[in-house]
């Protein structure tokens, strides 16, 4: 028998469910220790739940462009924090400070987002003292 | 024949007196706690629990979980909980990338973390009836509150459970069951069919604090017994606000 269908029948004996889904944490898939900041444009601004996403094209002095993913907390929580889905724009010229992706990836989770206008969001703020 | 009669009535009575004084019992609450607890509550972010009395209420044996309020615990922490084998293999088996797919990112979870979640809730109070509506993930929970008990094992099992309330002076006191199993500690861990949820909520003196302690049994899951600490603050005139999860976020995020 296969080890991953035996463990599931030992599961289901024990009343544990079998394969569940988390909701998607931040402890596990960000770094709550340091932020990171990146500037470049924002491509898309999606703003549903369970979680925003901004996709912002950052592009290099040589002309190398690299896409980040830049999640957000709940919408819900956002509203009560001032924000809209009229808060961001494609076009939009930004540098997004936020906690980078446990696994290197480019992704991270907002913390501020700050306009060429000067204008700024906070999604989720940093505890004091970590690096940045 | 007379004195068969007279213990008739006399039996009669007694049921009849019975009657009466069961429901009352249950309701022992003054109607003023209709007021006093329904409205909006929003998570109070502590930076050390207020709720001293409330904690010192809870059972030596308890761990108590520090991680309410959206303060998650990581990967392979599970707030000095002993896991049983069969969930420490599940949680070695758990895939993160599961959770990102249309059917699973927008799968809620049970009461045992929702109550917890950084989201507010409105409470409805009655007095056979308290309903909680939550933020997240558009739950809600009813709370029997006209002495019934919980249904067979074999009911069905729910996210939100069976739950029957009392009062204890002027503290709500809940107990749960036929919770279907769902994440326990957003990171892998979830907890079995099994578990049984016991808790306290307390309002404070003014009304505007609300301070609960939730207490878990799951042996399947973990030794012992485990506890989480939350608090609330009045909101006059708020709302909670449509959740309406997205499935397709996960997606969005693997692009």
């Amino acid at each position: 028998m296969a080890p991953r269908r035996l463990l599931l029948i030992l599961l289901l004996a024990a009343g544990l469910p079998g394969i569940a889904a988390a909701h998607h944490s931040f402890a596990v898939h960000y770094d709550g220790g340091r932020t990171v900041s990146v500037s470049g444009v924002v491509e898309e601004f999606r703003f549903r739940n369970p979680h925003g996403m901004i996709t912002l094209r950052a592009t290099a002095a040589d002309g190398t462009a690299t896409v980040w993913r830049v999640e957000t907390n709940s919408p819900n929580v956002l509203k009560r924090r001032g924000w809209s889905e009229d808060s961001i724009s494609a076009g939009d010229e930004v540098t997004i400070e936020g906690f980078p992706a446990q696994d290197g990836s480019n992704a991270m989770r907002v913390y501020r987002v700050e306009f060429a206008d000067g204008r700024e969001l906070i999604g989720q703020r940093p505890a004091a003292g970590i690096e940045r | 024949m007379r004195r068969s009669t007279s213990w008739l009535v006399a039996a009669a009575a007694v049921l009849v007196v019975a009657a009466e004084l069961a429901p009352r019992a249950v309701r022992a609450q003054p109607d003023d706690f209709i007021v006093r607890w329904s409205g909006f509550w929003t998570v109070r972010f502590e930076r050390a629990p207020s709720g001293a009395e409330l904690l010192e209420r809870l059972p030596d044996d308890v761990v108590l979980i520090d991680d309410a309020g959206g303060g998650e615990l990581g990967a392979g922490e599970f707030g000095g909980l002993k896991l049983s084998e069969a969930a420490l293999e599940a949680v070695r088996d758990y895939d993160y990338a599961e959770e990102l797919l249309p059917e699973n990112a927008c799968r809620a979870p049970s009461v045992a973390f929702y109550m917890q979640a950084p989201f507010p809730m409105e409470i409805h109070a009655g007095r056979d009836l308290i309903v909680f509506r939550m933020e997240y993930f558009d739950l809600y929970r009813v709370i029997f509150m006209d002495g019934r008990e919980h249904p067979p094992a074999a009911a069905p099992h729910t996210l939100s459970g069976h739950s029957v309330g009392r009062w204890e002076g002027d503290a709500l006191v809940v107990d749960t069951t036929h919770i279907a199993p769902g994440t326990f500690m957003n990171n892998g861990f979830d907890h079995s069919e099994n578990l049984h949820l016991t808790e306290r909520f307390e309002l404070s003196d003014d009304g505007t604090t609300l301070r609960a302690t939730q207490v878990y049994e799951d042996p399947a899951t973990f030794e012992g017994r485990a506890a989480r600490y939350m608090a609330w603050t009045r909101r006059p005139g708020e709302y909670i606000l449509p959740y309406d999860c997205d499935p397709n976020y996960g997606g969005e995020l693997e692009r």
